[in-house]
């Protein structure tokens, strides 16, 4: 399928990037209103405590501290999105080091660390559950010990520690096994990793005299901020407004309330505006990093390679509150499964409970975990058969028009060329050069998030069109997609659209900067609006023209037929002296993807909407002793649908194989009884630029049939296949498996030794 | 976090303030480590003494014995000519401190004084048998750079004074020098071990004629290899020899396992890297001598 566009199709250079180059562009944390106050959270030091006493009354009284406020202050509410765990500030339990116990406002940001520094926190340790090893153990200490009369999503399967157990059943495992001539059992970890945004989490709040609480913040979620802000402020949704001025990076972790409730607290206290903001401190302590995992994966096979049953399990930290634990188990279980065609398959997700941070979203949460695992064994798999490991998988992955793991049927299955593309680009057949040098490959599928959205599109007296949409634009060019698609269908220039957007009070909703669904939802909401605007157009210039619509046609930002031209400028003139003007309302909601509910069990996501696949490909040396790693190419082919703006998608996969080989290589949150050890950019290791080599993107288009022209979800994917890439490129080149993630140096080089020896 | 901000304009003033102080005062140099300190709470000077405006201690020196002024900053030891050839090292290790913003402003005089076990041109410079000079209200003292430093952060400069230089000899002829570093990553990086060698060959270039070999981030202070040292004086340079010295250099260094490697790994990266900087030093050698 060929299609003749304009704009969509097209690398444009991003809306958003004049400002974000020239370091004019607004964001939360730069936000601020005059008489503005400082916030500040007292965390605690402890992993596990009854709190006996907070004594305020020295911070209170320390010059420009303006409030301290302590749970009594706060109404007693629980909130959670899948379990009503967490509460704003501890009553009498603590349950991980970094958990709000106070929070204080004053005229200065030190003052503010000074009240913290003055308020005495009395408690008494208690035994900290510290993995999930202890957690699952019998007789284990209860993180959560009313677990049980918690409000929670009816479908998850809860059970002490464990606050979701989500679970996919195909077939007959045990008959797979039989099946089989090979077993293959392995078990793999993971490590929590931070999303690393630039911009700390932020929020300013401010009320007026009617009683509405305005939040600016960076979250990526402005409606369910909304929503949850107003339950724990005990207020209608309509009394709070959450606008987004600007977001520095979320990836995932500015979905969950961050600072807003916060400011709104600290703020209604003061009568003053009062803006709150992150330290990495507590940003690696008291953030939503990623879920460390456990994962053990039996795999049957024959000997020609053919996958008979797949028996794992993955067991999340989810830390001391659900938040995303019990959805990302979910989808966990759909990422165990790979993109391949296993008849038997018994896959099981955890959400388990520990004295830790509330870990959480980030960049396809999941898959990357999930992924090392079983792309780690399907090489292992290979090496044992005696298999080429690309061949093992062309051999067992998904077709066009075959069930998924849940029944799912997929259709615009662009893995086998991914695969193929990415093998030849980087030059497969050449495996293992020398010794010490090596390629590995890795594939996999992802999601693209459901949800609604819904746009006006206004045509303003100049012809150009304003687009007002309940999303955020996050710095992935999704709006800018958005917009490509509405200049496209509504036949004007990209230069005439103008962004309003997340504003709860102003802009329709959206579901929100999230699953690699912005510019696909948008853009679809807007393919909407303009059939709407289409109408209303050549309605008003049949009219104005006196030329039966159906002569009419748009073209170039005009209305043209049987020799007669008007132009939108002139519509949307005519239409505000007659008529409101020219605006429209255009929504999308994903449809429903069937699936075989008897397959599912205590499921939050039981199917991957408009599926996109993906192979990449990694070619590397280690040097034998220090093991040290050297990437010398990185190639990633991503089945993208149908490229919108083929420059940003690229920008997507190279930011997502960095951070990816951040979590490969060198990033891990060390705990150590309960405490983060390294909470700072000295010993959080991201990569930088030295460290990520050039990425070779190849863009595959297989176009699915409901995103905008085809297009696919593309923001996630490319952080999920970069850890089993690396380790199968250092299996390659050494004959070691690292089944731990980070590969340090260390960990290479003390396995290349043991080996030796 | 709240301090008086002090900017002497000579010598003089420096050392009158710093007496002044005492131990309630700090000298600035880069900032890159002491603000950090003071920003992470670890240090709470009421004084701060800036040396920004304090004239004669950036000069390099390179006639007779060479010497760096202690507000030297590591991108000018990268950039300068002299130290291109024999001296390597010293570009070696100011180029890997932390990144280009970093090097711009932090200076050899705040390395050595903050006395981290891994700070990388201070390695450098103990290989180099670098003595220092520091000037206090009762004058000027030359301070071996070998015990300088007695803990982490600790050294035995007193309250009072101001490092002014450092300085070591002319290298011999048939000398060169190199310096190697491990961490997680390229730049931006604490070393997790480093070492740096100063090797000079006898006449016919087979044996070792003198060496001088510093270890950093694997005991409580940058030290010397003594033990590998002694045993490769004399010797021919094969590579059993080298990867001997880097075995013994390995049993004499004193790492501590923390969350940026583990104390074994430590002593790995000391076995591999001592051969290795030799390596380069012999390469230098015979390179500039044939
Ligand atoms: C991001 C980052 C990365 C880094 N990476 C590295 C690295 O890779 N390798 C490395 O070795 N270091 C690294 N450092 C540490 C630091 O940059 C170096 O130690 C630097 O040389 C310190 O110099 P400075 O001029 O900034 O010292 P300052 O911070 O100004 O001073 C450090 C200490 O020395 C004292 N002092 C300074 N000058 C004098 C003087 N003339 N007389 C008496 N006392 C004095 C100060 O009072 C203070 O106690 C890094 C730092 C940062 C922030």
């Amino acid at each position: 399928m060929t299609q003749v566009t304009r704009i969509v199709g097209r690398s444009v250079p991003r809306m958003d990037a004049p400002g974000k180059v020239t370091g004019t562009a607004l964001y939360a944390a730069d936000f601020a209103l005059p008489g503005m106050l400082y916030g500040r959270v007292l965390r605690s030091h402890e992993p596990h405590a009854r709190l006996v006493r907070l004594d305020t009354s020295r911070a209170a009284r320390l010059p420009g501290v303006r409030a301290v406020i302590t749970a009594p202050d706060v109404p007693d509410v629980r909130y959670g999105g899948s379990v009503k765990d967490e509460r704003v500030l501890a009553r009498d339990r603590i349950r991980f080091a970094g958990q709000p116990l106070a929070a204080v406002a004053a005229t200065s940001p030190d003052a503010a660390a000074a009240a913290l520094a003055a308020i005495e926190v009395v408690c008494e340790p208690l035994v900290p559950v510290l993995d999930v090893a202890a957690a699952l153990a019998p007789g284990a200490p209860l993180v959560h010990e009313a677990w049980a009369s918690y409000t929670a999503l009816p479908i998850l399967h809860r059970d002490r520690n464990v606050c979701n157990r989500a679970r996919i059943v195909v077939g007959d495992v045990e008959r797979g096994f039989v099946e089989a001539d090979r077993i293959f059992e392995n078990r793999f970890t993971t490590s929590s990793v931070h999303q690393g945004y630039t911009e700390p989490r932020a929020a300013v709040a401010q009320w007026d005299s009617s009683g509405l609480v305005t939040v600016w913040s960076n979250t990526q979620l402005p409606f369910e901020i909304q929503t949850t802000l107003a339950e724990i402020l005990q207020l209608p949704p309509s009394k709070v407004r959450i606008i987004v001025p600007g977001i520095g990076g979320g990836f995932g972790g500015k979905l969950r309330i961050g600072m807003e409730h916060f400011a709104a607290l600290l703020a209604m206290r003061t009568g003053r505006p009062v803006k709150v903001m992150t330290t990495s401190e507590e940003e690696l302590t008291a953030a939503y990093p990623r879920q460390p995992a456990i994962v053990e994966v039996k795999t049957g096979v024959t000997n020609d390679g053919r996958l008979t049953a797949r028996e794992a399990r993955l067991w999340f930290d989810t830390g001391a509150f659900a938040g995303s634990g019990p959805g990302v188990a979910s989808v966990a279980t759909l990422m165990l499964a790979g993109p391949y065609r296993i008849p038997n398959l018994l896959l099981e997700g955890f959400a388990v409970y520990t004295n830790k941070t509330n870990f959480g979203s980030f960049r396809a949460p999941s898959g990357p975990q999930a992924n090392f695992a079983v792309e780690s064994q399907m090489d292992i798999i290979a090496d044992a058969l005696g298999l080429d490991p690309l061949e093992l998988r062309l051999k067992n992955i998904v077709r066009e028009g075959e069930e998924g793991p849940t029944g799912q049927v997929l259709t615009a299955v662009g893995l086998e060329e991914c695969l193929r593309r990415a093998a030849d680009a980087i030059g497969w057949r050449d495996r293992r050069p020398r010794a010490g040098r090596g390629k590995g490959i890795a594939c996999g599928w992802w999601t693209t998030t459901g949800g609604s959205s819904g746009v006006y599109v206004k045509i303003n007296p100049d012809g150009t069109v304003a687009l007002n949409t309940g999303a955020a634009e996050i710095g992935t060019a999704a709006l800018t997609g958005a917009a490509q698609v509405l200049a496209e269908d509504l036949g004007v220039q990209l230069a005439d659209i103008n962004v309003v957007s997340a504003d709860t009070l102003s802009t329709p909703y959206d579901f929100g900067a999230q699953g690699s669904r912005t510019a696909f939802a948008v853009g679809n909401a807007c393919r909407a609006a303009v059939a709407d605007l289409k109408r209303q157009i050549l309605a008003l210039a049949s009219k104005h023209l006196g030329v039966e619509e159906h002569a009419l046609a748009l073209r170039e930002g005009s209305v043209v037929g049987e020799g007669k031209r008007t132009t939108l400028g002139e519509l949307a003139r005519i239409s505000q002296a007659s008529g409101g003007g020219l605006i429209a309302h255009g929504t999308f909601v994903a449809p429903p993807t069937p699936y075989d509910a008897k397959r599912v069990e205590g499921h939050v996501y039981p199917a991957f909407h408009s599926p996109s696949f993906h192979a990449h490909a990694a070619d590397l040396s280690v040097d034998a002793e220090t093991g040290e790693i050297t990437i010398h190419r990185y190639v990633v082919a991503q089945d993208v649908g149908f490229a919108v703006n083929p420059a940003a998608i690229e920008g997507q996969i190279e930011g997502g194989v960095a951070q990816g080989l951040g979590q490969a290589l060198s990033e891990e949150i060390v705990y150590e009884n309960g405490r983060v050890l390294n909470a700072n950019l000295t010993d959080y290791k991201m990569p930088t630029t030295l460290d990520v080599p050039r990425v070779e993107s190849i863009l595959v288009q297989h176009p699915t049939l409901v995103g905008p022209f085809g297009a696919k979800g593309v923001g996630e994917p490319p952080n999920i296949e970069p850890p089993a890439a690396i380790a199968n490129a250092v299996a390659s080149a050494t004959g070691v498996r690292i089944t731990t993630l980070p590969i340090t140096a260390e960990k290479v080089a003390l396995a290349l030794r043991a080996r030796a020896t | 976090m709240t301090f008086d901000y002090h900017e002497p304009t000579s010598l003089r003033e420096a050392i009158e303030l710093g007496a002044r102080f005492g131990v309630d005062g700090r000298f600035l140099a880069g900032g890159t480590d002491l603000m950090v300190q003071i920003h992470r709470g670890r240090l709470n000077p009421r004084h701060v003494v800036s040396l920004q405006c304090v004239p004669g201690l950036d000069a390099i020196e390179v006639d007779g014995a060479i010497s760096l002024g202690a507000r030297v900053t590591h991108r000018r030891i990268e950039t300068t000519t002299d130290f291109q050839g024999a001296l390597r090292a010293l570009v070696e290790g100011a180029e890997v401190v932390g990144g280009h913003q970093v090097r711009n402003v932090a200076t050899v005089g705040g390395n050595i004084v903050n006395a981290s076990p891994a700070a990388d041109v201070v390695v450098v410079l103990l290989a180099l048998e670098a003595r220092l000079t520091s000037l206090g209200p009762a004058g000027e003292r030359t301070i071996a750079l070998d015990g300088f430093g007695t803990a982490p952060g600790v050294t035995v400069l007193r309250p009072n004074e101001l490092l002014t230089r450092a300085s070591f000899p002319r290298l011999a002829p048939r000398t060169a020098t190199a310096f190697l570093k491990a961490g997680r990553r390229r730049a931006m990086e604490i070393s997790i071990a480093c070492v740096a060698a100063r090797l000079t060959l006898d006449a016919a270039l087979e044996r070792c004629q003198d060496v001088r070999i510093a270890l950093g981030a694997v005991a409580p202070t940058a030290m010397r290899a003594r033990s590998a040292e002694r045993y490769l004086e004399g010797r021919p340079l094969t590579d059993e020899v080298t990867r001997e010295a880097g075995r013994i250099a390995a049993t004499e260094c004193r790492p501590i396992g923390d969350v940026r490697a583990s104390a074994r790994y430590r002593a790995l990266l000391v076995a591999t890297l001592v051969p290795r900087v030799l390596a380069r030093c012999l390469e230098r050698i015979r390179f500039h001598t044939s």
